[in-house]
């Protein structure tokens, strides 16, 4: 398997390399809506005198900052490419292989992340400075993020490939996938921290998946979480991972039975 | 070579095998949109009605039909990439749509108006990618390397990116890389559509030549039938996804067309010869007539007697085959029907 993958990548770097510039454009596209909601909520805290619910100015841009790279590491496009491949004909090529398509994807997406973490990681010392961040974490929080942020990319990762079947029987997936991101929008902290929200919205977020891409890896980066909670943070992430790696095996063997190879 | 597959047994066999598409109504309106939502509506085609052959291992078969026959259907659920509405096959000892690992090893899918390869990377890329995918050995590989490279003349074509290449250049490069892994099974769909004349030629050679050094079972489908006359001892015909014939290509037309062709050169010019069969073409001192097939000693006896000197040769023959085909294709209703 690491052969394969080694090989893969060689092959998708090369084809990679012809669409640098998109993959930069989608890379600052993904900056700025942190950026907005870091914005208004340093505008609102300085209003309130500096802090809101506990979060100081340096707390929001701390957490807009770990959001950002978390967003960043945990990004994932197959559905969309998914449904591309399906109308393109691009599928059947794969599915005569005996790989399943989704380690191709599992390539892709760390030569995405691996070749733009650098330029993100400068813009986001550029927002820090500029913030005035002050990390506020211990060494035990950097060592809770490193399994966090893989179990939450995983996750990102698997739930994407859920989504991506439901091509099998709508042929067009945009509607699932728009839900899927204004759900994400409110329910995974990207308005507001977890902690600032009304506390039914909370009791939703923390059972459904989308915090535990998003918001807790960051809180967990931000270095503002307990030592207990951030170990049950893992324990959610691995039980959501295991749920949707299930659902995955179920919805693809279910969808290949209605798949018509259309145009391919 | 197959562990799972008696020497003797078929390497494909299909048996009742039915395949229904179920196409989406797309319909238009708000209200409509809504509908659909509560009930879909769709329209079934119906493209594989319950065919079943089977073939040995080493054979190579010609698929013939019309467009819409439903040959590309039959090779995408024995290449697994569909399952059946009904019917069983197996291939390699294996169902097809299970996809299991030993089966995808053994088997190729080469589509001619479709591409397997990356068109952004040059293909000895893409190769080493299927080489890892297929776990072939180093030695293996650098052998049936060299060896495609040697058939398909691909030398200065490897390093090339594909995007880059000519339709034959590229289809040489496909067929290279659907036969890597060495498979024991292939189903080739139309691989000369859109080549010119010699690379038609060439891509045929290659396929008698692989089909001779592996003993890969080959399957084939055509518009050019003389792809099918090079290559094909056997010929299986569906129409409307009914099997109409199979067996020996030389027997089809005795089988499919009902009438013989008779050629008469005269030593004068050709008078009136509707008495003795269908005219199909007279000009100067050649006639050629269609006559049917039972009667075709009769009449060529009767066509000597009475001709007598002004014959100058004679000759009784099976239609073209491309004419056989036409004239079955053209046949509304399966012709086993029509003919019973
Ligand atoms: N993916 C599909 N969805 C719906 N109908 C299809 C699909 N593919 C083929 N068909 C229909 O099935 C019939 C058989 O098609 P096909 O197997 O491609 O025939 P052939 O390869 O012999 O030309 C045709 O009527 C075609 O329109
Ligand atoms: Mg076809």
């Amino acid at each position: 398997m690491i052969r394969i993958y080694r090989q893969l990548l060689v092959a998708q770097i090369q084809a990679a390399a012809q669409y640098r510039i998109q993959a930069l454009l989608w890379m600052l596209f993904s900056i700025i809506r942190p950026v907005i909601f870091l914005a208004a909520w340093t505008a609102v805290s300085t209003a309130q005198g500096g802090s809101v619910g506990g979060y100081t100015t340096s707390d929001f841009a701390a957490y807009y900052i770990a959001l950002t790279i978390v967003g960043h590491l945990t990004t994932a496009w197959n559905s969309f490419e998914f449904e591309f491949e399906v109308r393109q004909g691009r599928l059947s090529p794969k599915l005569l292989r005996p790989l399943h398509p989704l380690h191709y994807s599992v390539v892709e997406n760390l030569i995405w992340k691996v070749t733009t973490f650098l330029p993100l990681m400068l813009v986001c010392l550029v927002i820090a400075l500029t913030f005035q961040v002050r990390w506020s974490g211990e060494w035990w929080h950097l060592a809770l993020f490193v399994p966090s942020i893989v179990l939450a990319a995983a996750l990102s990762f698997m739930i994407g490939w859920v989504v991506a079947t439901a091509t099998f029987w709508l042929q067009r997936i945009n509607t699932v996938n728009t839900l899927l991101q204004r759900t994400s929008f409110i329910f995974a902290g990207q308005i507001a921290p977890l902690s600032l929200m009304p506390a039914a919205l909370q009791v939703i977020s923390y059972s459904l998946p989308f915090a535990y891409i998003l918001a807790i890896p960051a809180e967990i980066l931000r270095g503002g979480v307990t030592l207990e909670r951030g170990l049950l943070y893992l324990v959610g992430q691995a039980v959501w991972l295991g749920l949707s790696i299930v659902a995955f095996r179920f919805a693809w063997r279910a969808g290949l039975r209605e798949y018509s190879a259309v145009g391919a | 070579m197959y562990a799972l597959t008696p020497m003797d047994a078929p390497v494909v066999d299909v048996r009742a095998l039915r395949k229904v598409y179920r196409v989406t109504e797309r319909e238009t309106g708000l209200a409509a949109t809504f509908r659909s939502f509560v009930r879909r509506r769709y329209r079934e085609v119906l493209a594989v009605d319950g065919i079943t052959f089977h073939i040995d291992p080493g054979e190579v078969v010609g698929f013939l039909g019309p467009n819409g026959a439903g040959k590309t259907t039959t090779l995408k659920m024995l290449s697994g990439l569909l399952h059946p509405t009904s019917g069983e096959a197996t291939v390699l000892g294996h169902v097809p749509w299970r996809r299991e690992g030993d089966f995808l090893r053994g088997m190729t899918l080469l589509m001619g108006n479709r591409s397997q390869l990356v068109w952004d990377i040059p293909a000895a890329d893409s190769f080493l990618v299927l080489k890892e995918i297929y776990a072939v050995p180093a030695a293996q590989y650098k052998r049936t390397l060299d060896e495609l490279t040697e058939l398909l003349d691909l030398g200065p074509l490897l390093h090339k990116l594909v995007r880059g290449l000519s339709l034959g250049e590229r289809m040489k490069v496909e067929f290279a890389a659907g036969l890597l892994h060495s498979p024991g099974v292939a189903f080739l769909d139309e691989p000369t559509l859109g080549l010119d004349i010699s690379m038609q030629g060439r891509i045929r050679r290659f396929v008698a030549e692989y089909n001779q050094r592996s003993g890969a079972t080959i399957l084939l489908t055509s518009h050019y039938m003389d792809d099918v006359v090079a290559l094909c001892r056997r010929v299986i015909v569906i129409h409307h996804g009914v099997l109409l014939y199979d067996g020996a290509l030389a027997d089809l037309a005795e089988r499919m067309a009902p009438y013989k062709r008779i050629s008469v050169t005269l030593r004068g010019s050709v008078g009136d010869l509707s008495t003795f069969g269908e005219v199909v073409s007279s000009n100067e001192n050649l006639a050629t007539i269609h006559v049917p097939r039972a009667q075709a000693a009769e009449r060529t006896a009767r066509l000597v007697r009475e001709l007598g000197d002004q014959l100058a040769d004679i000759s009784v023959e099976d239609p073209p085959i491309e004419e056989v085909i036409d004239k079955v294709f053209a046949s509304e209703r399966p012709l086993a029907e029509t003919t019973a």
